[in-house]
């Protein structure tokens, strides 16, 4: 096991959980089920929890004592590798990006190639927080892994499927990216009328098809 | 139903509540008061105090058509109840038909208005705090505007006493807590952060406050590709160009670029209230010293 624990704070008020400095499917998946873990008995101190990517945030109550909610932490059992099985979602996207045929041909294939190995596996939501709703999925694997563009897009849709890094993230909210606009779909995961606002939460399944 | 109308909102006038806690996961940060501190002052001076209030910045012009007690605090503004001066940082008996008219006064960025009774304002996930960038809560999930109508709903719950703050005399430093990424910035650039002088810009929103770095001690900062974490306020980053930001209530809940220092609790409100211009200082404690 290459990821390891590592308890930063985060100013004053909060901490972070951390299980690498780098992207990778096994940090992501300790993080996860840290998570998962955590919030089935959370330390008393801890009023919030965040998975990220590769870490996770606990927003603390003031006047927590760092040092003791550390190694309260740190006498956790491990997270599984496996992380608890989350719900299934199937996503339809069109597949009718800008930049799609471009991306096809990064990874050598062509746009009908591309579109069935896009949706050839099911992928894990990665993690969700960057902007309401938002979400990453992956991994698609290296031959689907396309590094981002040189200029950023001002602003992308709601729904704009969004491709690199060997993920799939989906905006339910218009966002600034340099990621690769390869379709669109009508799944969103943001209702700020329903609480909780999302569908999706981290390590849940989906499976995109072509709409 | 009695109610308040704003005849002229200031840029960036919101309404907001405690804050919106909770809805990290979903993408949403907490908003909430850029002055945390002033907002529950101006609640304390009341007898009761609606959870809801105004934050408005430069100015604020609003009439009431129906007997209310509202109380001001943050910053140092003027004050002006039907064209007569009135005391800042203090309790208003309003009668129906009254004006309250806020202009600029000699510091601070944002005031707060708070009322005896809540403002009829549906909470969106749990608050009425307006969440600016993302469109979200307050009213009309947007910021006021001349000729907003809101009405007031039930008398507000008795306000809790609020804690006098703490001064340190002598010293105006802001002090921070080294950040998530500052061992990827070498020694010599940490010590010319905590002995330089920084300067608040005009960049400067419910988001973050972009700081002017004058001695370039962030000039020849390279870009890093770093995994996006989650962002805490008072998180101070480094742009890709070397921009140093300091990101506020309505940050963006992740993101990558590097994070050298985060300001601590107790010093944020401050933060907030220093205006485009002012000098500040950064001083490195340890989370023992920083509350």
């Amino acid at each position: 096991m290459t990821a390891r624990m590592n308890i930063v704070p985060l100013g004053d008020e909060a901490m972070l959980v951390r299980f690498s400095e780098s992207l990778s499917p096994e940090a992501n998946r300790m993080a996860v089920g840290f998570s998962a873990r955590l919030a089935q008995s959370p330390p008393a101190d801890v009023v919030e929890i965040v998975p990220s990517l590769v870490s996770v945030q606990l927003r603390l109550r003031p006047g927590t004592d760092f040092r003791h909610l550390v190694g309260e932490l740190s006498l956790m059992p491990w997270p599984e590798a496996e992380t608890p099985a989350g719900q299934e979602h199937d996503i339809a996207i069109s597949y009718d990006g800008d930049d799609i045929d471009e991306v096809a041909a990064l990874c050598g294939l062509t746009r009908d190639g591309f579109v069935v190995a896009h949706g050839a596996e099911p992928m894990r939501v990665l993690a969700t927080g960057f902007a309401p709703g938002f979400v990453y999925c992956g991994f698609h694997g290296e031959k689907l892994t396309v590094p981002r563009r040189q200029t950023v897009r001002p602003s992308v849709a709601a729904g704009t499927v969004l491709f690199a890094a060997g993920q799939t993230a989906i905006p339910s909210t218009p966002i600034r990216t340099g990621w690769h606009v390869i379709g669109h779909t009508g799944f969103r995961n943001f209702d700020a009328t329903i609480d909780p606002p999302t569908v999706l939460k981290a390590g849940d399944v989906v499976r995109f098809r072509a709409s | 139903m009695t109610s308040l109308r704003i005849l002229r909102a200031g840029p960036l006038a919101t309404l907001q509540d405690e804050g919106r806690f909770g809805m990290l996961a979903v993408g949403i940060s907490a908003s909430g008061p850029m002055d945390r501190g002033a907002f529950r002052t101006a609640g304390a001076l009341l007898d009761h105090a609606g959870a809801t209030g105004i934050e408005f910045s430069q100015a604020l012009r609003f009439s009431v058509d129906g007997p209310v007690q509202v109380a001001l605090a943050g910053g140092t503004f003027q004050v002006q109840r039907n064209g007569v001066a009135a005391p800042w940082d203090d309790v208003l008996e309003l009668a129906a038909g009254d004006e309250v008219a806020i202009s600029p006064g000699t510091s601070g960025n944002y005031g707060y208005v708070r009322f005896e009774r809540e403002l009829a304002v549906a909470p969106v996930l749990g608050s009425t705090s307006t969440n600016v960038t993302v469109g979200l809560g307050g009213w009309k999930a947007r910021a006021l505007r001349d000729g907003d109508v809101i009405g007031f709903g039930a008398m507000g719950a008795i306000a809790p006493p609020v804690a006098a703050p703490v001064n340190h005399p002598g010293d105006d430093a802001i002090r921070v807590l080294w950040g998530l990424h500052a061992d990827l910035f070498d020694a010599d650039l940490r010590q010319r952060f905590a002995t330089s002088d920084f300067a608040v810009s005009s960049g400067l929103d419910r988001m973050g406050v972009r700081l002017n770095d004058g001695a370039g001690v962030f000039a020849a900062q390279r870009r890093l590709t770093l995994v996006s974490d989650p962002i805490v306020p008072g998180d101070l980053q480094i742009l890709g160009d070397g921009t140093p930001i300091v990101l506020m209530r309505d940050h963006q809940p992740t993101g990558g670029y590097p994070r050298l220092a985060t300001i601590v609790t107790a010093d944020f409100d401050r933060f907030a209230q220093m205006r485009p211009g002012q000098i500040v200082r950064f001083r490195p404690v340890t989370l023992e010293h920083a509350r």
